[in-house]
């Protein structure tokens, strides 16, 4: 090995090494401080948090249910259709995933708001009314993380051998079956992770839900609303924000390691 | 079994149009890549819609552009096997081939038939990906044949294969067919292989049929110069007609006369004609009186496994020649560049085609 390559070498394992200690640390030190304060265990069982909690985990997956639906077919259409205009379809779903999830909020409380496009006309026929409901915070977590899941189904769907459908086709299987028999099977692994991309990112949501759907103990407020109203000093305090985020840590570690479980077994497979 | 195909379709810049018919028979379609073989095999499979024609199989009108008629693939009855065999890999053995089975009593019985049809007992559970590239061919056509379609439509279907699992399979193929008795359709652009499969050999060239014959008559009779070279031709001279007489033709070839056998009214002296003899149906002679002729040196010479190619120069008129050669008469002869040889070309095996 030359005296460049030692070097370069050294460098590289010296700049993983910084990078590895930024990235480990801050957990550490959020494992730490919940373990040092003493009501940590008893924030960990609070009414609010709980609340919060629960919202969260269902609305993320109801989310991720809604996603499947309207978006699976969205996906196989941009994998195998053919037309003007698909490649402006394909960069438009990309949208939600590149703009602030804040400007998301601003923009579906301009359409379902009382005063939106779509919102007011509602309001006037129904009495109903979009905001500071459950289901303001289920459309701001679709509209934010459905585009996580189309892009991964989609390079799924990509990857599937178009000539397998084809040859089910001519085996007598109508589209209908050979896309649930063949297509998904086969493009599993990607949807499995654009499932659990799609729900982390629901989980996390913030910016858009807090704009769209307010922060309303028990009705609007999930896991993130509830840190950010501990720092801004409800009754759970700071250390209610550790207690909270020590939860979503270890959510998101679990998720973490059973997708990496089920993926190694369908890649297996 | 009867298929009858008449059907034309413009793609792009590439026009579409041809017409045959089978008949309880491997119909070979041969050609370059893109000449539209695999395209015709579409048609038939209902996975591409032609502009304009008609296709029947068995009395049923699977596509009529003049009645609208077009059955879907499900509807179609062929059995279709595509070069890359495109597995369902998340499927058992089993599972592939049982795919096109309707659910029913016999379906088991009717999967382990077919498994024992293919010689893949003892495979049932396995993965595709598991299995090795013969193995895996095996699985394509048990699925192929499960719904017991009349027509099998192969497309390149051994190509990945290395040569000898090449050879058994196409074995394996003739066996299929004379047990079930299958009409097929077959692509390649094996010329081996289309002359080892074959019973009558469609010629594609360019989204059309150049030449559809029995296979002899494709490699001993070729239409044109273009399916000549196309069959692997490789002496196809330009030539004119000098005289004709009782039994054939005299020709004129760069300066060199020679006669053909077969006497076609078409040609008149005077017309322009081309002529194509096989490389391996030229005589390699030391002397004495031949029919045909020619004077030459060994210029350069290429050995293929068994065969040497030799490619000599005329010592006087006439043409350059490609001649082929068995090993064994190689070796007797002692042939050598720069050798001087007589080289014969057996009026009988000289074949005359309309100029292009």
């Amino acid at each position: 090995m030359s005296r460049l390559d030692r070097a370069a070498t050294a460098t590289v394992i010296f700049l993983g090494l910084c990078f590895g200690v930024f990235f480990i640390v801050p957990f550490l030190g959020l494992i730490n401080r919940a373990l040092e304060e003493p009501s940590t265990w008893e924030l960990l069982n609070a009414e609010q948090v709980r609340q919060a909690l629960w919202l969260s985990l269902w609305t993320s997956t109801f989310t991720v249910a809604l996603a499947l639906l309207f978006g699976t077919p969205i996906a196989y259409m941009l994998a195998r259709a053919k037309f003007r205009g698909i490649a402006f379809i394909d960069a438009l779903v990309d949208l939600p995933i590149v703009l602030p999830p804040t400007v998301a909020g601003v923009a579906l409380l301009t359409a379902f708001g009382r005063r939106g496009l779509i919102g007011e006309p509602i309001e006037e026929w129904t009495g109903f009314t979009f905001g500071f409901r459950t289901l303001a915070v289920i459309m701001a977590q679709l509209l934010v993380s459905a585009p996580f899941y189309i892009r991964s189904a989609k390079s799924g769907f990509d990857a599937v051998d178009i000539q397998a459908e084809r040859v089910a086709y001519t085996l007598g299987a109508s589209r209908v079956r050979t896309f649930f028999r063949i297509t998904v099977p086969l493009a599993w692994p990607a949807l499995l992770a654009g499932i659990v991309l799609c729900w982390a990112r629901a989980m996390g949501e913030l910016g858009a839900t807090l704009i769209f759907a307010g922060n309303r103990e028990g009705v609007t407020q999930t896991m993130p609303l509830a840190v950010i109203s501990a720092f801004e000093g409800s009754l759970l305090g700071l250390a209610g924000a550790i207690a909270l985020s020590l939860i979503l840590l270890v959510v998101a570690l679990v998720v973490l390691f059973a997708f990496r479980l089920v993926a190694g077994r369908a890649a297996i497979r | 079994m009867n298929l009858d195909f008449d059907v034309a379709c413009k793609l792009g810049d590439f026009l579409y149009e041809a017409q045959f018919e089978v008949d309880d028979e491997i119909l070979v379609l041969f050609g370059h890549s893109g000449a539209g073989k695999s395209l015709s095999l579409q048609f038939i499979a209902g996975l591409m819609r032609p502009d304009r024609g008609r296709i029947e199989l068995e009395g049923t009108t699977l596509f009529d552009s003049a009645t609208g008629a077009n059955l879907p693939p499900q509807a179609r009855r062929v059995g279709y096997v595509v070069q890359e065999l495109a597995l369902f890999e998340h499927l058992t053995v089993e599972g592939n081939v049982s795919f096109g089975l309707p659910r029913g009593a016999d379906k088991a019985s009717r999967t382990r038939e077919l498994l024992s049809l293919l010689d893949l007992e003892g495979f049932e559970n396995r993965k595709p990906k598991t299995l090795s590239g013969g193995q895996r061919q095996r699985v394509a056509l048990a699925r192929a044949l499960a719904r017991e379609a009349p027509l099998l439509l192969l497309d390149e279907p051994f190509s990945a294969l290395d040569d000898s699992l090449r050879v058994s399979m196409r074995k394996e193929l003739l066996r299929l067919r004379k047990q079930l008795g299958l009409t097929i359709l077959f692509v390649t652009h094996d010329l081996r292989e289309a002359h080892f499969l074959a019973d009558r050999i469609a010629v594609f060239d360019n989204g059309r049929i150049l030449q559809l014959d029995d296979r002899g008559t494709i490699f001993k009779r070729p239409a044109s110069r273009r399916v000549a070279e196309l069959t692997g031709t490789s002496n196809i001279f330009s030539a004119t007609v000098v005289a004709t007489v009782s039994d054939g033709l005299f020709l004129e070839v760069d300066g060199l006369r020679l006669q053909a056998d077969g006497l076609d009214g078409r040609f008149v002296p005077g017309t322009r004609v081309d002529a194509a003899i096989r490389a391996d149906r030229i005589n390699l002679r030391r002397g004495g009186e031949v029919r045909n002729g020619l004077l030459a040196v060994v210029s350069e010479e290429f050995a293929f496994g068994n065969n040497h190619t030799l490619h000599l120069t005329p010592v006087g008129a006439g043409p350059a020649v490609e001649v082929e050669i068995a090993s064994r008469p190689y070796e007797v002869l002692g042939v050598k560049v720069g050798q001087e040889w007589l080289i014969e070309i057996p009026p009988g095996d000289l074949h005359v085609m309309p100029a292009e």
